[in-house]
């Protein structure tokens, strides 16, 4: 067990483990940070700048991204000042000039007290920047399908080349946790598309479930599985059981999914 | 595609860490651009995923993915230069070579660059042709320039 620190934050006195962010110390205290590109299963990366607070104390008085500022003995966390309230409308306000249509964004502007954006930018999608689809493939798929391209306002999600990737295994994790749903998956009949707003990423033949004939993964998929979950633990993966045939059967999942596995639940 | 003029330069920077920039650097030297051909295997020969070149190729200016005309004109767009003109000078020579920023010329002898101040302010407006700057160019003198490039590639 790590250590505890002791920390304020918004007046309420607290624990926390060494090492910890301040945004699971509130999100454990039950305050609420807005947040757009933290997931708890991805690295924190700070890109969208909602969750910053006011901190003070144990370190210079400043505003910091809760997301990956950790938590410090005798720190002073503030996260609804007057400052931090003006400059999180701000960041919405900027966000929406881009995604002004994005339900997510828009429910979160809601939460913040913003009615509309000053901003305008002419070419809209739902995508904020966050990163979460690039960094999952790469640091939980290890795929390395997705990456940025160009800078500032051309700065986007794409595949190399911009096309049809060849690296994508076709898990749907980008589109699992992307939190404006600018990237989608889409199975019609035997077939998978990944899309990215404008874009075709992927495309991918599903293989059907040997129980009952349903078309429900990848091919490119199944093989990670296999070669992740199966071979090294001297298995192989023969049958290809979907989801729903496994629930009937009330068969376990023999393999521990360590994430990804919820856009497409696998298991044999 | 030129493998053996890549594993030169692959060679080159073998075990440096940190070297895809440098690698980058000397193949878009040697063509002019990076080829995706050589950029693919690049990322197999130095197991970076390619996806992070391209993301490396897209965030830099310097890096081209399209081939660069013999002769690269770079404007500066700078504040000094700005102020002093240079948006007149790039319009001269956009008139003069009927190409847009980043675009090249038919027979791919020039090609047009903007840059963000390129630390010749005294110089404003400045304008470099591949290695050599002109400096307090007007948009008159735009003719001349591309003359002595065009003369010296024929010569």
């Amino acid at each position: 067990m790590a250590t505890l620190v002791n920390l304020t934050i918004n007046g309420r006195e607290i624990q926390a483990p060494e090492g910890m962010t301040v945004l699971e110390a509130a999100k454990n205290e039950g305050i609420f940070i807005p947040t757009l590109c933290h997931h708890e299963a991805l690295e924190p990366e700070g890109t969208c700048r909602l969750c910053i607070v006011e901190v003070s104390g144990a370190i210079r008085h400043s505003i910091r991204v809760s997301c990956i500022q950790e938590v410090k003995e005798g720190l002073i966390v503030e996260t609804e000042t007057k400052r931090i309230r003006r400059d999180r409308r701000l960041i919405i306000e900027l966000l929406l000039g881009r995604s002004p249509y994005s339900k997510e964004l828009l429910d979160l502007a809601g939460k913040c007290g913003v009615a509309t954006s000053r901003f305008r930018t002419g070419e809209e999608d739902d995508c904020v920047r966050c990163g979460r689809c690039v960094r999952v493939c790469r640091d939980k798929i290890g795929a390395y399908a997705l990456c940025w391209v160009n800078r500032g306002y051309d700065r986007k999600v794409t595949t190399d080349f911009e096309r049809l990737s060849e690296y994508c295994i076709g898990c749907g994790s980008c589109a699992q946790v992307c939190p404006t749903g600018a990237i989608r998956i889409e199975d019609r009949g035997d077939e998978r598309k990944i899309y990215t707003w404008g874009q075709v990423i992927a495309r991918f033949k599903l293989e059907k479930c040997t129980e009952c004939g349903r078309p429900f993964a990848p091919k490119k998929y199944l093989d990670r599985i296999n070669e992740r979950a199966y071979k090294t633990k001297g298995l192989e993966l023969v049958d290809y059981i979907c989801p729903e045939c496994v629930k009937n059967k009330e068969r376990p999942s023999p393999v521990n999914v360590p994430f990804g596995g919820g856009a497409m639940p696998f298991v044999v | 595609m030129d493998v053996a003029g890549v594993n030169e330069i692959l060679e080159k920077f073998q075990g440096v860490k940190g070297n895809l920039i440098g690698i980058l650097h000397e193949v878009q030297n040697r063509y002019s651009y990076l080829p995706e051909e050589e950029l693919r295997y690049i990322s197999k020969r130095t197991q970076i995923p390619i996806t992070q070149i391209y993301s490396i190729v897209n965030f830099y200016n310097r890096f081209s993915l399209e081939p660069k005309g013999k002769n690269v004109i770079s404007v500066c767009l700078g504040t000094a230069c700005h102020v002093k003109g240079a948006g007149k000078v790039m319009d001269a020579l956009r008139e003069k070579l009927n190409i847009d920023i980043g675009e090249s010329t038919d027979d791919m002898n020039f090609s047009l660059e903007e840059v963000r101040c390129i630390g010749a302010c005294s110089l404003a407006p400045a304008v470099v042709v591949n290695e050599e700057t002109y400096g307090q160019v007007k948009p008159k003198q735009v003719s001349t320039i591309l003359k002595q490039h065009e003369s010296s590639e024929n010569g």
